[in-house]
């Protein structure tokens, strides 16, 4: 019958708990592929499992056997759909976009299904084609409005000026979601943190990471947004402890080179050289093995980190080879600028600023560009500070 | 600056298709307690696990009684007449009828939250424990009998032989989730394997072949490179002159649980017009808390816990179901699988209305692929297929163009095998297939011994019966009509030239029900 309760929140499942499942099911379907090893449905749900898991952790050595079986399947049972979209997923998220689009034509539907469209869109977008990229996202969500379509239409909105559009699409992102995808739900959270923090409104930045925080506990990931939260409102003590904690955990070099670069900005240049040096001896490791996906952050550690204008400018080349946009543009212009090359570097900020981006750091930054050429970068400066007042304070290369 | 925007790194893509308490099965329905009482069990996919219920599910199950009125234009077999019912429903269910609901939220995995709205005598809740039968005073001095939790699970059918006749290529091949043309095979759907048809005909080499197998698994095959058709002109049949049955009529959910809301309820509860209300209709709905509101806890609304008997406003009651997603409705068996071909966003319940010309064209395609069948058995097809000597792969734009096939099919009564159906000898109008699939709900007639289509009854062989349909209801054998069981008759096939002989289902559960509640058996003993 009727009784009263106790009214409290309910302890969420979070990130340890999807990691200990994620990891029992992967284990689960090798003991069963054990008994069955040419199993193609068993050998494809493993290797979307360990995609997976390498995904919650960010460990590149299990992105690397997700890597290994996904070949090993290709080689096994020839180009099938479900393999070549892994695939192609797996290689965008290391920037192989050359790769991605071979992938796609591997098996020769996938371009024009729901799933390859996504990915072309999202290519569209990296290479600097933005009104293609929304385009074929808006014919996608008006086709089938899933909340992570909605989420990369939201993320256009956000970075070509609409704010108030990409926030509205957020919500409408995560009301789609249900209690069964609070990591995604997370994931969006932390999406409009970001646009918060983009903007200089930390407290808001603040509300919604705690309710990633809620929403998905104990993942490292929400840490890494909290971190720079702290360490751009100045609360620098309280960020190198979270840095710390989360290298612990995830000794990603991004991270370590944010907690150099957090002792430079707090005068402390001796302590932050250890963590430059790990970053960058992870950074050209994997340049070594013949990864692409840290030129970018390699740019961004030459220009900002350990000045080494000449290295920026090569790493920035490299990274623009791959994807023109907005992004990569403007990391180019400011390597050219810090290197004395003002000429190339004034066609490279141009080329960012007619993309329509809306970016206060961007915008900064040409304001620098144009000044140094003797040109009036008033509007710009003044166009920074108007999207986002606090963009000199500490921030991340994500 | 972040320069990717990745939600794939979150997002599923589409490897793992959880098993999902929002899954539903069934619904049953049928009088009890000399019709003063009426049962409902809607059943559900049991995860967690048999009897441990999802904290974040809410189950709904809708319930409306009235009088047992017959079409006025039944005897007109056309299609605007057809169309004009689908009207009048979509009338009466977006207008005039009142709705009454049980709504059952899960406050932990043993115990539960029943909601009773919208009945007679006022809202009132209880909170109940999993797996209990227990009673439920009502306000009006009545009482409820409960059972919510883990029970073996009551359909028994030939899931892959119904796989095999529409061609449906996941349960034997391995599809990826992409290949949205790889479902349904551009096939003809057939009863008896077509000559050729080495897609999806019987293999002796592998005689598992698209059956779950104990460890969960569904042995399958690499999906050959299409083009997927069948160009052959015949039936297939063996050295003897037999044709090959594409069921063999296991049962697939033997040894499989379900979990389970039922509730015997007094009809008086329902409605105090109980002498005309002769029918209580009710279907069943699955939603999920959305992500938000699990952030927020929702603490459980007071009132309904302080003050059970306490008339609560509609406005709460909106607030809490829009903290929910809808994921799936239940009515009648088939509507979905068969009819509705299981697509997300035709999940709509009562309101399958919407659905009407959609069902023409469906069972007109079907109709290409099981008429000829049933001639080429000997027996009578209600589906106009010109003769056809096999089965024909035939879709349909046009519902005009459909009906006049399916016109017969729609429009004929469905007869019953006896009279025990209708104990009191009423005079009763047999039901009609538009008249049972559209509204998608369990239509129960107080006055029958609510067997399908009165109703559905847990012994109740459903999809035999539904393949009935494409009986000539006219026709008759051994001087007895066509009825609804015709096709579970041992004897017929036993005459038949077709192997293996068998009903195309099992005739019976795997596990015996209960002559007391809550009917459905004890659930199989699982070891996870």
């Amino acid at each position: 019958m009727a009784a009263q309760t106790t009214l409290r929140a309910p302890q969420l499942a979070g990130y340890t708990e999807e990691l200990a499942r994620a990891e029992a099911d992967i284990a689960n379907l090798q003991s069963k592929l054990q008994r069955r090893p040419g199993d193609q449905e068993m050998r494809v749900r493993l290797a979307y499992r360990l995609f997976h898991l390498a995904s919650l952790t960010g460990n590149m050595e299990q992105f690397e056997a997700v890597e290994a079986a996904v070949r090993r399947d290709l080689r096994e049972f020839g180009p099938k759909e479900d393999l070549c979209l892994l695939k192609a997923n797996l290689d965008f998220r290391f920037h192989r976009l050359a790769e991605v689009k071979r992938d796609l034509e591997m098996a020769p539907l996938l371009a024009g299904r729901f799933e390859g469209r996504v990915l072309l869109a999202d290519l569209d977008f990296q290479e600097g084609r933005y009104e293609d990229a929304r385009l074929k996202l808006e014919q996608l969500i008006k086709e089938n409005p899933t909340w992570d379509n909605i989420a990369r239409l939201a993320h256009w909105k956000c970075k070509l000026g609409d704010v108030a559009e990409a926030n509205h699409l957020y919500e409408q992102a995560e009301e789609d979601l249900t209690a069964k995808q609070m990591r995604s739900y997370a994931w969006l959270e932390l999406q409009r943190g970001a646009l918060a923090f983009q903007h200089g409104r930390y407290l808001e930045a603040r509300m919604h990471y705690r309710r990633a925080e809620d929403a998905y506990p104990g993942h490292w990931h929400t840490d890494e947004h909290f971190a720079e939260l702290l360490a751009a409102e100045g609360r620098f003590e309280e960020a190198e402890a979270l840095f710390h904690k989360i290298i612990a955990r995830t000794p990603k070099p991004e991270l370590q080179q944010a907690l150099g670069e957090l002792y430079l900005v707090t005068g402390r240049p001796f302590e932050a050289q250890s963590w430059f040096d790990s970053a960058l001896a992870t950074y050209l490791e994997s340049v070594r093995r013949g990864e692409v996906h840290y030129f970018h952050h390699l740019a961004d550690f030459y220009a900002d980190a350990q000045l080494e204008p000449p290295e920026a400018v090569r790493w920035a080349r490299k990274d623009i080879e791959m994807r023109s946009n907005f992004s990569t543009q403007t990391a180019m212009a400011w390597a050219l600028y810090l290197n004395g090359e003002l000429a190339e570097a004034l066609e490279y900020i141009g080329l960012a600023l007619s993309s329509g981006v809306q970016d206060a750091r961007i915008f900064s930054a040409a304001a620098k560009l144009f000044e140094a050429a003797g040109q009036s970068g008033e509007s710009y400066t003044q166009a920074a500070w108007r999207i986002n007042p606090k963009h000199h304070n500490f921030h991340m290369h994500h | 600056m972040a320069d990717h925007n990745d939600p794939n790194a979150v997002n599923h893509i589409f490897s793992d298709i959880d098993y999902s308490p929002a899954d539903l099965y069934d619904l049953f329905g049928w009088p009890t307690a000399e019709s003063k009482k009426v049962v409902f069990a809607l059943t559900f996919a049991s995860a967690p696990a048999a009897g441990v219920l999802d904290t974040d599910l809410l189950y709904r199950l809708l319930v409306t009684s009235h009088p047992r009125v017959g079409w006025p234009e039944a005897e007109e077999i056309s299609l605007d007449s057809v169309l004009r019912y689908f009207d009048a429903v979509k009338d009466k269910y977006l207008g005039e009828l009142t709705t009454a609901e049980i709504r059952v939220t899960v406050k932990t995995p043993g115990s539960v939250l029943v909601k009773f709205i919208g009945f007679p005598c006022g809202n009132f809740s209880a909170e109940v424990d999993a797996n209990k039968v227990v009673d439920i005073p009502t306000p009006d001095g009545q009482s409820i009998q409960a059972f919510i939790g883990g029970r073996d699970d009551a359909f028994f059918n030939d899931l892959t032989g119904f796989f095999r006749s529409i061609n449906y290529a996941p349960q034997f091949y391995h599809v990826p989730h992409t290949m949205t043309e790889a479902r349904e095979l551009p096939i003809p759907k057939t009863l008896l394997e077509l000559e050729g048809n080495d897609l999806f005909n019987y293999r002796p080499d592998m005689p598992e072949w698209g059956f779950s197998q104990p460890d969960g698994t569904v042995p399958k095959l690499d999906l050959p490179p299409g083009p997927w058709t069948w160009s052959g002109d015949k039936f297939k049949k063996d050295a003897d002159g037999n044709f090959r049955f594409v069921y063999d009529g296991r049962d697939c959910r033997a040894g499989q649980n379900c979990n389970a809301i039922i509730l015997e309820m007094p009809h008086s509860f329902i409605t105090p017009a109980t002498a005309e209300n002769r029918l209580v209709n009710a279907w069943g709905e699955s939603w999920v808390l959305k992500a938000a509101h699990k952030v927020e806890s929702i603490p459980d609304d007071p009132s309904w816990l302080q003050h059970p008997w306490k008339v609560v406003r509609e406005k709460e009651l909106d607030d809490e179901l829009r903290k929910y997603k809808l994921v799936d409705t239940d009515g009648q068996p088939f509507a979905d699988a068969a009819l509705s071909e299981r697509e997300d966003d035709r999940q709509l319940g009562a309101n399958n209305f919407w659905l009407g010309p959609h069902f023409i064209k469906r069972l007109a395609h079907l109709g290409w692929g099981f008429g000829p069948s049933i001639s080429a058995l000997g027996l009578q097809t209600s589906f106009d297929h010109n003769n056809s000597p096999v089965s024909v792969y035939k879709t349909y734009d046009l519902v005009a163009t459909a009906f006049p096939r399916i016109a017969k099919t729609l429009f004929q009564k469905l007869n019953m095998p006896d009279s025990s159906w209708n104990p009191k000898g009423l005079p009763i109008p047999l039901r009609r297939p538009f008249e049972i699939f559209i509204p998608n709900v369990c239509a129960v007639d107080m006055d029958t011994n609510g067997t399908w289509p009165f109703g559905r009854r847990l012994e109740d062989q459903v999809a035999t019966r539904f393949l009935a349909m494409f009986l000539d209801m006219d026709a008759e054998l051994n001087g007895k009509p066509y009825h609804v069981d015709l096709l579970g008759d041992q004897a017929l096939w036993d005459s038949a030239p077709i192997v293996p002989k068998t009903p195309p289902n099992p005739l019976k559960n795997d596990k015996e029900f209960l002559d007391q509640f809550p009917y459905l058996a004890a659930p199989w003993p699982e070891n996870w």
